[in-house]
């Protein structure tokens, strides 16, 4: 007979009241898009690249904000995610202000000012380089972690040239608070649509 | 506008206020005790205690006509206080929940009330002639998480309820024998105990943390924990909302919010000051807060002596501690209600926060 170690059996996966078992997916909202994969997320990121080439880093990051896979499968986020991290490393410090108070105005402006603090989050909370997504084994019906709310995933520590991202990705959420306000942080942590 | 009346109780934090309908008495949640005091000129006076409650009391209600107090608390435990001759007499109402009973309302009728709890139920709570007994009845079904808000609708039979689960619910609660059979209206025609009328849940999911039907009954507005207020207007019944708006705002978190006549929402929370939104089912604008800021809030007389200034500097390493809000709550508002309307448009409403202040609102 197979020996059992009685103490390492999680209890609470076993009983269905328990908060483990939440049904996340009831927090995902109707409005939400339709699935989507890497190879779209490609395509995304060459259309947004060149845009960028063409020097309308305005364009560019409205783009990437607005084809965010909300639905999307792991890979498809990672690749959107160097998509956007790109896009905001061409922008010079100095423009910042300019392109968020452009981008984050008008029709649908605080739904891309929502979705640029999750990608903030993202970068500087996970450091899962693009291509290494399988760090934590995901269960079906776990919790969908987003890189920047757990903290048992391995930190960025900041060598060679993340450090300088996360600068990068700091002085972005100074300029940001500033434009939209705290209330776009707070959607961060309630929002099950992640990135 | 008048400058608001601010009255500094204690330095605990306040988890719910409730005044009587003379507006003299004046009963607030603190720990596990719920204080009453009166009204002597412009100051409330501590009168009297009650006691019975073993953990932290979440919530205290004052029926307006017949002046019983309802308190409920994290010992799972309700109780209805009685002014006797005697002093204050408690019934306990048994709940049946396994969990903290998080928050209570008397229904506009005064024949029941609702209380929220951790439990993912609520207990609608009415009183039994025959055995001389509250009794509860619970609200189940579609429940995933904690309750932590409750509104009544002015029917008396639909309840709003905002949960954990990032849902806020208008479910149906009818009592054979205690209700009168209420109006068809755009929530629901034939209204069953624990009938869903409406489950809505807005695109950025935070946990709700207040509720309200409009004077009308014919909306109902609801803030969550993602800084954002939603107004939804229903169709008919079984029928998707006909507009359900959603207000994301910069702003933190409302725990709080009532309405002011069908137009006009108030709401208070992290910020701890209340902020207007204005709209119709075409849409809805955050429209500013209610309070005019200038220079430090209230109740911050400083002292500017020079003996002051160098203690500061020794202890502090700074002549300026700027440690006061501008805002006239000096922490979170926890607790917005009505204090004086006329035909729903509100005229004062007061609020009760962190800070131990209840401070009454002129609009």
């Amino acid at each position: 007979m197979a020996q059992i170690n009685y103490r390492t059996i999680n209890v609470d996966a076993f009983d269905p009241d328990s908060s483990v078992n939440f049904p996340m997916d009831s927090l995902l909202p109707a409005t939400l898009p339709a699935p989507s994969n890497a190879s779209e997320a490609a395509n995304v990121a060459t259309q947004v690249r060149q845009v960028l080439r063409s020097g309308d880093a305005e364009g560019a990051l409205r783009y990437v904000l607005d084809t965010a896979p909300l639905a999307g499968d792991d890979r498809a986020k990672e690749v959107h995610m160097a998509t956007v991290v790109d896009v905001l490393q061409g922008i010079r410090q100095g423009e910042m202000t300019r392109v968020l108070d452009a981008v984050c105005t008008g029709e649908g402006g605080s739904e891309r000012a929502d979705c640029l603090m999750k990608y903030l989050y993202k970068g500087m909370g996970g450091s899962q380089a693009p291509g290494s997504g399988t760090q934590t084994p995901k269960t079906p019906g776990s919790p969908q972690l987003s890189g920047g709310f757990t903290q048992i995933q391995a930190r960025n520590f900041g060598e060679g040239g993340s450090a300088q991202q996360m600068s990068v990705l700091l002085s972005w959420h100074e300029k940001l608070v500033e434009v939209a306000g705290m209330g776009t942080v707070m959607r961060v942590m309630t929002d099950r649509r992640t990135v | 506008m008048a400058a608001p009346e601010v009255h500094h109780l204690f330095h605990n934090p306040i988890a719910d206020h409730s005044f009587s309908s003379d507006k003299s008495t004046l009963a607030v949640a603190r720990d596990t005790n719920v204080e009453l005091y009166q009204r002597g000129g412009s100051k409330f006076s501590l009168t009297d205690e009650l006691k019975g409650h073993e953990k932290t009391v979440t919530g205290v209600d004052i029926a307006p006509n017949s002046g019983r107090i309802v308190t409920c608390s994290q010992d799972r435990n309700a109780y209805v206080w009685e002014r006797t001759p005697a002093g204050w007499k408690p019934t306990l109402v048994l709940l049946r929940i396994n969990r903290a009973a998080t928050f209570v309302r008397w229904s506009p009728s005064e024949q029941k009330f609702a209380v929220g709890s951790g439990a993912r139920v609520i207990a609608v709570c009415y009183f039994e002639e025959e055995n001389d007994w509250w009794i509860s009845k619970h609200l189940k079904k579609p429940i995933r998480s904690t309750i932590t808000t409750l509104a009544w609708h002015p029917n008396s039979v639909l309840l709003a309820a905002g949960s954990t689960d990032s849902h806020a619910r208008v479910l149906s609660g009818y009592i054979k024998g205690v209700d009168q059979r209420p109006e068809p209206s755009g929530w629901g025609e034939r209204l069953p105990f624990n009938t869903i009328c409406g489950e809505f849940l807005n695109d950025s999911a935070g946990w709700i943390q207040s509720v309200g039907f409009s004077p009308s009954g014919n909306a109902l507005a609801f803030s969550g924990h993602d800084s954002s207020i939603t107004v939804v207007y229903p169709s008919a019944p079984e029928q998707p909302p006909r507009a359900m708006l959603n207000i994301t705002t910069p702003l933190l978190p409302f725990n709080s919010l009532i309405w002011n006549g069908e137009t006009e929402i108030i709401a208070a929370g992290h910020d701890c000051e209340p902020y207007r939104f204005r709209g119709d089912e075409s849409g809805w604008q955050l429209a500013g807060p209610l309070e005019h800021k200038a220079g430090p809030g209230a109740g911050s007389v400083r002292e500017e002596s020079a003996l002051n200034m160098f203690r500061q500097m020794d202890l502090k390493g700074q002549t300026q501690a700027d440690t006061q809000l501008k805002t006239t709550h000096q922490n979170t508002i926890n607790t917005t209600r009505v204090y004086e309307e006329a035909g729903g448009a509100v005229r004062k409403f007061s609020t009760s926060g962190v800070d131990g202040r209840v401070v009454i609102w002129t609009v």
